[in-house]
């Protein structure tokens, strides 16, 4: 019987799990290994696998992703840590150029995970509240995944670890240390599959795809418009961005014939275009409403407290579009 | 039980009509084959007749709704009481195209008023059809599948979309009442006219384009074109002709012709004749290819004959052309052709036809590839008749008067060997009149 852990503990319990089973595994970052990082993921890493595999890096994330590459393709499962997600726009080009493509140009997998904080509601400000997910959903090559609880945090982080492939692994730092995620996992070893969205709660009238930290504000909403509307939304949590669960997509439409999609990054071009247009094209017989979407507003993340509440979508702005869209 | 009347099929390709005028209001009494309605098609405006004779108890469509063929879109109660007992004036308020003469200015100006008191007394509320329905792509789907007819539904989504639970709705309600208790239940789904896709290039108008608004013939006849292409494998077989005697008869007789018969005599009849017999010896240039993939051999022969009017082309019928003499068939083009060019053609007129001869001749073509009028299995062309050195049978070179028949046969219902045999046919029978010619 384990105490309930955070999604944070989740994380750690991942890494440091994967590093005992296989020497391969190693931490690379800033402040990961003396500091425990910026958020104590790795607190205590360095005491019990040494500075050779938990190592502190420079202010560098193309050095670190880049490391991380040549590592890999020596045989090693690195873990690159971006001290917060924003950051690794300077390493975009050892990701798209080299991770996503040197298994195509050469034929040697690059089994990276580069992993950080993303997301806001923490008053980080422009540079500290990013959900970058769509660069890297567009760019073949790599896989994104995004966890919501911390079972699937630690599930997922394992999974991504053990894949051949490069995995860029989203952790939202809102939810690090929310009490209400703390729950109690396995004892035994487990991983979540990638590629496997999961239904959080069932439904008749809506589905609202999402993942990340949005899937809890989507279930917030779903309670609301059951008690006020009688309406029984579906909240479909995506978990995999690529690979993308569209059995998982399609059995809900076609369930549900309306279609909600949700999360934190700005709406063009972002994971819900994608959404909206794999559905159109696939599923549009069974749509009883135009496909709707809610998401940040095309601009950048902003500081002030009150624009940032404004800025983000919650509970509140999928509720008014779920019953425009139940109206239809 | 009164008798419904129906809204007519004014042409072999004509879907749906609207109702242009009510010659007769409710109440009132009607002869059998009295006019009671103005009716505008795609093809042609016509005075519909009554079926029977009877009271019109009640007007289901009005004035400037479209309703597709079959429609009820009256009902005359058969049992009804003598026209005594209606308006004494009923007669002259609804004067037909034989209406007797009038007998003041005051009551001449009747009918007029009628009309126009007629169309301002039809119910103003305009029906919910009128507007375009609003329908959820799963709506649309679910409709089709299960054969309902959307126009019975009334959606309860936003601006009366029907939506999913509509027709959950209508489906529950089906299934609790019998389907006889249904009248409405799986109405045949309209066959909603589909017009040609427009190009994807887009204009603008401007200076260097202008952009028309199809009128209703126009954008009928390139529906009918388009779903001829895709229904029938057109096949071409072109055949020459020498019209040698034809023409010279024709010079030297047409103007005593004209004076004695009061009508033009043309080659259109000639080929007319010809061709009916073409179809005798192969009946199956007079047969359709029905939707169950049978043929459907047609025993009467009813031409049509297409004709140019300012709206468009239109191609009224010969009935048992082949029962005619070349002078009868001369008469009934001519009395086809000027009352299609005074838009006076009636609904007898427009249907029935079985196969069509095309004189695009006049236009000076030598070569013209028609497509067929469905659901016929050919269609012929005739063309110009012009002067041309010709090889003949001693091989001595002579000026002839030539002429092309191209006809376009649908591949399903007949191959080279047929088409061939009728072609042959035709031109055996155009070649074969001497110097003296029997029109009669």
């Amino acid at each position: 019987m384990s105490a309930k852990v955070t999604y944070l503990e989740a994380i750690s319990q991942a890494i440091r799990e994967e590093m005992r089973r296989d020497e391969a595994v190693f931490l690379l970052g800033e402040d990961v290994g003396t500091y425990g990082g910026a958020f104590k993921v790795s607190a205590g890493l360095l005491e019990e696998f040494g500075s050779e595999r938990v190592i502190d890096t420079p202010m560098a994330e193309a050095a670190i992703i880049g490391s991380a590459v040549g590592a890999a393709l020596m045989g090693m499962r690195p873990i690159a840590e971006m001290q917060y997600i924003d950051f690794i726009t300077c390493g975009f080009d050892q990701i798209i150029n080299m991770a996503a493509k040197m298994y195509w140009r050469v034929g040697m997998p690059v089994p990276i995970v580069v992993r950080g904080p993303a997301g806001g509601g923490t008053k980080g400000g422009p540079f500290h509240s990013s959900t970058p997910e769509a660069w890297f959903f567009h760019a073949p090559g790599i896989k994104v995944v995004y966890p919501s609880t911390a079972y699937d945090a630690k599930g997922l982080l394992k999974a991504a670890i053990r894949d051949n492939n490069p995995v860029l692994y989203l952790e939202h730092k809102l939810l690090y240390r929310m009490p209400e995620l703390r729950e109690e996992l396995p004892e035994e070893d487990y991983v979540v599959p990638i590629g496997k969205a999961i239904v959080r709660r069932e439904g008749e009238d809506m589905t609202m795809i999402t993942y990340g930290a949005m899937v809890h504000q989507c279930l917030q909403a779903a309670q609301v418009l059951e008690r006020e509307d009688d309406l029984e939304v579906e909240v479909l949590d995506l978990r995999s961005l690529t690979p993308l669960d569209r059995e998982a997509i399609s059995a809900s439409v076609k369930h549900t014939n309306k279609v909600l999609i949700v999360h934190e990054d700005a709406l063009t071009g972002g994971v819900g275009a994608e959404l909206s247009a794999l559905i159109a094209e696939d599923l549009f017989e069974y749509l009883d409403g135009p496909i709707t979407r809610v998401a940040a507003p095309d601009a950048p993340f902003p500081y002030a407290p009150a624009l940032e509440a404004a800025y983000l979508p919650n509970a509140a702005k999928i509720l008014s579009a779920a019953r425009e869209l139940a109206a239809y | 039980m009164p008798t419904p009347v129906q809204m007519p099929r004014l042409g072999e390709s004509v879907s749906e009509g609207t109702i242009g005028a009510w010659l007769k209001k409710e109440g009132d009494y009607v002869e059998r084959d009295e006019a009671i309605a103005e009716v505008i098609t795609d093809k042609i405006n016509a005075e519909l007749p009554s079926p029977v004779a009877g009271r019109l108890t009640k007007i289901l469509v009005q004035v400037d709704e479209t309703v597709a063929v079959g429609t009820d879109i009256a009902l005359i109660e058969e049992s009804a009481d003598v026209p005594s007992e209606s308006s004494p004036e009923a007669p002259a308020t609804a004067p037909g195209p034989d209406a007797a003469p009038v007998a003041s200015p005051a009551q001449a100006k009747t009918p007029v008023m009628e009309k126009a008191a007629a169309r301002t007394a039809a119910p103003t509320e305009k029906p919910p059809t009128e507007e375009r329905q609003r329908i959820s792509p799963l709506a649309r789907r679910l409709a089709r599948e299960h054969g309902i007819d959307l126009s019975q539904i009334q959606g309860t989504g936003l601006n009366g979309r029907v939506r999913k639970e509509d027709i959950l709705a209508y489906l529950e309600k089906q299934r609790e009442q019998p389907p006889v208790a249904a009248p409405s239940a799986p109405a045949a789904p309209k066959p909603a006219p589909t017009l040609p896709q427009p190009a994807a290039v887009s204009f603008e108008p401007g200076e260097d384009v202008q952009i028309i608004e199809p009128g209703r013939m126009r954008l009928a006849i390139a529906e009918h074109m388009v779903r001829s292409k895709h229904t029938s494998p057109h096949a071409t077989a072109v055949v020459e002709v020498d019209m040698t005697n034809i023409a010279k008869w024709l010079e030297r007789n047409k103007a005593a012709f004209k004076q004695r018969e009061g009508y033009a005599l043309s080659y259109v009849p000639f080929v007319i004749k010809a061709v009916c017999e073409g179809i005798r010896q192969y009946p199956i240039l007079n047969s359709s290819w029905t939707e169950d993939n049978k043929i459907v051999i047609k025993k009467r022969i009813n031409m049509g004959v297409a004709v140019a009017t300012d709206a468009g082309l239109v191609v009224p019928t010969i009935y048992d052309a082949d029962q005619l003499t070349i002078a009868g068939l001369a008469r009934k083009v001519n009395d086809l052709a000027a009352r299609a060019r005074a838009n006076k053609l009636t609904i007898q007129d427009m249907q029935g036809s079985t196969f069509v001869v095309n004189n695009t001749g006049v236009f000076g073509t030598i070569i013209s590839i028609p497509i067929i009028n469905q659901p016929h299995a050919g269609i012929l062309a005739m063309n110009a008749v012009v002067k041309r050195p010709v090889v003949t049978e001693d091989d001595a070179i002579a000026i002839r008067y030539m002429m092309y028949l191209c006809l376009s046969f649908d591949h399903r219902l007949l191959d080279g060997a047929e088409s061939g045999g009728f072609m042959k046919a035709v031109k055996t029978k155009l070649e074969s009149y001497g110097k003296e010619i029997d029109v009669y």
